[in-house]
């Protein structure tokens, strides 16, 4: 003889409980196998329970008018025969039901009812600053990007919410993520991983110029929080008065030196913007000359030569200055000084055929601005669509000492100083 | 029932004699459909009790429809084909299937009931009401085309003769002379739905429209319901002619377990046709005859309670289903689609597994 | 090599297949002496008798359960619906008994035989006879549904679908049946569950089934006309479904329109489509695009134009997924 207990089956159809009605035994009764032992009410029918084995009361559940759940225990027996005699799976320990449309759901034994835990989802591309400074019309907090230039992306080690995007609602495209590859040095240095199978490889060692850029690029992109704005500015004025500045000069003007001096200008009225962060008091120091760096592409790679006190001169010597200081990077003879000491960089990413740029911020100063390449455009001008030349200005900036909004302001400004051929005008032209 | 209705077994046991001389049935056959009966009666007894104690999902118990099934079953011979609906539990009994395996039906272990229908003579079951006459149908047809000696019995319910297609497949059958008995047990209920709500004509005659001959029978005597059904698998046989037969019975059971028949009828008229009941009936006329005595009931019953433990420790000691089987039979060729299906949910039960 | 009408070929098929296999019955509405009513069994009662080749009572589901049964005992029927919109009433056989018949009996009894449905529009007929209802016998496991778009394979298809082991719901696009291809007659072609490649292209993949691949192939040609090269599948079975071709051909082209004639909203367009995102996400430049009827009942057939996807339609969505 052995115990076993009987649970309440589903009677039918996804039923939960049932009434006992009357028990038609009693404790110590002995009972045959399917004699009737109680009667229940389910909410269909009143359904007499045979028993399902043959023994001896030795417990019932619940007195008459009592309800039991499927499931819960309802007699226990003393088995005739006990183990061997009870059917292996007979309802001796409580069986989990499910509730079906037709039936019962004999057991769920063999059913998972392991939860499966999830992978917790890694942060989502877009980062939270771009929030506050939306690039262009991309809706806040998502980058928009077909799923193969996201592979791309991955694969260049590049943060899509970091790249400009020009296909139609500021989406990114493969060019785009291929520009900010070529041209973000930090990004385009670090690649996420090897592409496997793409045959022999060639390591090239991390030293030199390259390794001091790789470690500062690092320790900014580490350190500071990267927001870009952009503005598309109308060029025209720009070239106009480059024209006029190099036929009067004789010397070639370029539109950079134009915008360089126009930024100095702008730095005298948002001093944020020209400005060092002095990590160790925890203090923004606001600096009043305007060393502009010049970000410049060399064989060693990228280098920073200084435009002195540029607020204090005229474009055209911005112009030559420049010249002689790229020239004097690219050949290696750039002394300390004229490498060291910038207030504010200006990258031009246009040189190479970009239209927009993130460029990464050159501590401990707190903002740089990219000039995209200018081309013509389609503009709207006085409710028409023309072509002008244009030029879309890229600000990244310190996002922990400047907010979107003046950063949008300042870049307003020079967007507004830029266009305006009575304020260019104005700019000292020697 | 009207004076058309065949019958030679009274209530009372007592026969027409002539009628069941007419019988080629010698003693021995009237205690094997006796002996068929009450196997069939156990069983029932035995899975609604199953059903209760959590074992079985759903059962139909065909209480009171033993003659109807058992004495039709009788008449065919060893190689024709039943198209069976899903109360046919005493069909299966008399044409021998493996109850544990058609058990396995309810138990929901798999579809169908039947392992090898074309094998054994016996379709699976046909659960959605009056579609299978037209298997059967079909399959006369296709013996015929064959020229092979094989009758094709399909059976259905009052309810099922308000569907479509019984009516297509009774006329496609006169249409083509196909060797085929529509086997009707007019039990008067389909679940809730009295007899009357079905039709406003009688169903038997239903099969002066299809051009063949329709009888009506009582469906609790099993010795008339053997006479009519012979002469119909005869004809079917002999003259490619199809047959419908009305075998007015009575489903003393609930629809199912799931139903409860006392919302909708009384226990007048249930106890009623217990009076009328088909077992009792033949065993008096049994008794009375000579031709059976109390060893031979009691040796029915005994194991008739053996046949039903077989079938209760075969469902509880069948083994869990191979989970792979959910794919193994669905094309004759997995494809790709179904491959990649399959794959998961082996991972999937193979994690579980380990834990 | 001659030219050959798809109902020509259909009608060679059905034939070799009755002189091939003596178990084959061919079955269905008008079918006999008419010939049915597009003659796609035109002179095989004639050869083959009406023991082979028979006409019904005119009952969809009794041809469809009959040809269950006759399975049971040994045959081979192909039976014909005898438009897209008299199948419905088969679909509870269909659905209930010949997609399950193999599964519930463990294995032990397969259905073997065709269902030839004629569907689709662009033949101006009246109510009833140009719908496209192959979804819902894609959602039914256990059929395999193939569909042909030229002579040639249509040839083929049906032959190797009459040897099929299982049942087989063959559509036949009305408005290709009297369209030519030249070439041999031959069950040489690619088996059922794959796919053809019918154009090469690098830019965009164009999917469709039956009626519609020819108004893609003339898409394509009409974009390579603007320099844009563009793949153009066949699925020639929706069941079984090519995946492999399928994921091969828009990992390539990483932009992909799906046509079909019947209304998009879970039309088998959506089911291409989220194939697609299973296996071609990273490959994909655009969104994938579908180009079907609108979601309403098969209008009248003097409106019918504007239901249908034509050239232009396929070029807008090929645009879309180009330019995106």
């Amino acid at each position: 003889m052995a115990e076993r207990t009987f649970n309440l089956p589903d009677l039918g159809e996804g039923l939960e409980e049932a009434e006992i009605v009357e028990w038609k035994v009693a404790e110590g009764d002995s009972v045959q196998l399917n004699q009737p032992i109680v009667d229940v009410n389910t909410a269909k029918a009143l359904v007499e329970i045979p028993s399902p084995w043959a023994g001896t009361v030795v417990k019932t559940y619940g007195a008459d008018g009592d309800v039991v759940k499927v499931g819960e225990p309802l007699i226990t027996l003393d088995v005739v025969g006990g183990e061997e005699a009870a059917p292996a799976e007979g309802g001796q320990e409580p069986k989990k039901r499910e509730a079906v449309l037709v039936g019962y759901g004999v057991d769920q034994e063999g059913k998972s009812s392991r939860r499966r835990k999830l992978k917790p989802p890694g942060p989502r591309q877009a980062a939270a600053a771009t929030v506050e400074a939306p690039a262009g019309p991309q809706a806040a907090g998502k980058v928009l990007a077909a799923p193969p230039v996201r592979k791309l992306a991955k694969e260049l080690g590049i943060d899509l919410s970091s790249v400009p995007g020009t296909g139609p609602e500021g989406r990114v495209t493969r060019d785009d993520v291929q520009r900010a590859a070529d041209t973000a040095p930090a990004a385009a240095s670090a690649p996420a991983a090897p592409v496997i199978g793409s045959g022999a490889e060639t390591r090239v060692p991390i030293k030199g110029v390259r390794r001091l850029i790789a470690q500062k690029m690092a320790r900014s992109w580490a350190e500071v929080p990267h927001v870009t704005t952009f503005h598309l500015a109308d060029a025209t004025n720009v070239e106009a008065l480059r024209r006029e500045l190099t036929e009067e000069a004789g010397t070639k003007v370029t539109a950079l030196a134009v915008m360089v001096r126009a930024f100095a200008e702008l730095c005298a009225q948002h001093p944020k913007l020209n400005a060092h962060y002095d990590k160790d008091a925890d203090e923004l120091i606001l600096l009043g000359s305007k060393h502009v760096g010049i970000a410049t592409d060399t064989d060693e790679g990228l280098v920073v030569p200084v435009v002195r006190d540029v607020q204090a001169k005229g474009i055209v010597t911005v112009a030559r200055e420049i010249v002689e200081l790229v020239e004097a990077a690219r050949s290696r003879r750039a002394t300390p000084e004229q490498l060291t000491g910038g207030t504010v960089t200006v990258t031009n990413v246009g040189t190479f055929g970009s239209d927009f740029g993130t460029p990464i911020i050159n501590i401990p100063e707190v903002a740089i601005l990219a000039l995209g390449t200018i081309k013509p455009r389609a503009l709207v001008v006085d409710g028409e669509v023309v072509a002008r030349p244009a030029v879309t200005l890229s600000l990244s900036f310190d996002h922990r000492f400047i907010d979107g909004a003046e950063a949008d302001r300042a870049l307003t400004d020079l967007r507004g100083l830029l266009e305006s051929p009575f304020r260019l005008g104005q700019l000292p032209r020697g | 029932m009207a004076d058309e209705t065949v019958r030679i077994l009274a209530p009372d046991g007592r026969v027409d004699e002539e009628d069941r001389r007419g019988l080629d049935l010698k003693d021995e056959d009237l205690r094997q459909l006796f002996r068929y009966m009450v196997l069939a009666r156990n069983v029932d007894l035995e899975c609604t009790a199953l059903q209760r104690q959590g074992e079985l999902a759903v059962y139909p118990p065909a209480i009171g429809q033993e003659a109807a099934q058992i004495g039709s079953a009788y008449a065919l011979g060893e190689r024709d084909m039943v198209y069976p609906s899903y109360r046919e539990v005493g069909v299966a009994i008399s044409r021998g299937l493996d109850m544990v395996e058609y058990m396995k039906f309810h138990r929901g272990t798999w579809h169908g009931g039947v392992n090898d229908p074309v094998g054994s003579g016996f379709g699976m079951f046909s659960v959605p009401v009056g579609s299978q006459p037209l298997h059967g149908t079909g399959h006369a047809l296709g013996t015929k085309l064959d020229g092979k000696d094989v009758v094709t019995i399909t059976y259905f319910g009052d309810g099922a003769t308000s569907q479509g297609d019984v009516h297509e497949a009774m006329n496609v059958a006169g249409v083509f002379g196909a060797p085929i008995v529509f086997f009707c047990q007019n039990n008067h209920w389909a679940i809730s739905v009295p007899l009357e709500k079905q039709t406003a004509g009688q169903i038997y005659r239903k099969a002066e429209g299809y051009g063949f001959p329709g009888v009506r029978v009582d469906g609790n005597d099993v010795l008339a319901v053997y006479r009519v059904t012979r002469e119909a698998v005869e004809r079917a046989r002999a003259e490619h002619q199809p047959t419908l037969i009305e075998a007015v019975t009575y489903r003393i059971g609930p629809h199912s377990t799931a139903d409860d028949a006392t919302r909708y009828r009384t226990k007048e008229d249930v106890e009623a046709w217990q009076q009328l009941d088909p077992i009792e009936r033949f065993r008096m006329f049994l008794e009375t005859a000579g031709i059976a005595d109390q060893s031979v009931f009691l040796e029915a019953e005994a194991e008739g309670k053996d046949l039903a433990a077989t079938v209760r420790a075969g469902i509880q000691g069948a083994p869990p289903r191979d989970v792979e089987d959910l794919f193994r039979w669905i094309f004759a060729e997995l494809p790709p689609v179904l491959v990649r299906q399959r794959d998961e949910v082996l991972r999937l039960a193979e994690e579980d597994r380990d834990g | 090599m001659a030219d050959v009408t798809m109902a020509q070929a259909l009608n060679r098929a059905l034939r070799d297949s009755l002189a091939g296999d003596d178990r084959v019955l061919i079955l269905g509405e008008d079918i006999g002496k008419l010939g049915g009513v597009f003659r796609i069994t035109d002179g095989l009662q004639a050869e083959f008798g009406e023991q082979r080749v028979f006409d019904t009572p005119l009952a969809e589901a009794a041809i469809a359960g009959v040809s269950l049964g006759l399975t049971q005992a040994g045959w081979k029927p192909v039976c014909e619906m005898q438009f897209d919109a008299f199948s419905y009433p088969a679909l509870d056989q269909v659905i209930s008994h010949i997609a399950k018949y193999r599964y519930r009996s463990k294995g032990t009894t397969g259905v073997p035989m065709v269902m030839r449905i004629p569907f689709g529009g662009g033949i101006g007929a009246a109510e009833h006879h140009s719908e496209s209802p192959e979804t819902y016998y894609a959602h039914t496991s256990g059929l395999k549904v193939v569909v042909p778009s030229s002579a040639l394979d249509a040839y083929n298809l049906l032959v190797r679908s009459v040897q099929d082991p299982d049942p087989v719901i063959f559509f036949e696009p009305k408005s290709r049946y009297w369209a030519k291809e030249s070439g041999d007659l031959a069950a040489e072609g690619a088996p059922i569950g794959q796919a053809r490649v019918l154009k090469e292209g690098q830019h965009a993949t164009l999917i469709a089934w039956g009626a519609m691949v020819s108004r893609c192939l003339d898409a394509a040609e009409a974009a390579g006309e603007d320099g844009v090269d563009v793949e153009v599948l066949d699925l020639r079975s929706l069941v079984p479904l090519d995946i492999e071709t399928l994921a091969a051909s828009v990992q390539k082209t990483g932009r992909a329109v799906v046509v079909h004639e019947a209304p998009m909203t879970a039309g088998f367009g959506a089911e291409v489509v989220a194939r697609i995102m299973e296996d071609c996400f990273d490959h994909l430049e655009a969104p994938a695009l579908r180009v079907t009827g609108y979601d309403m009942p098969y209008p009248p057939a003097t409106l019918e134009e504007h239901y249908l996807p034509n050239v232009d339609r396929i070029l807008l969505a090929l645009d879309a997924v180009l330019t995106h």
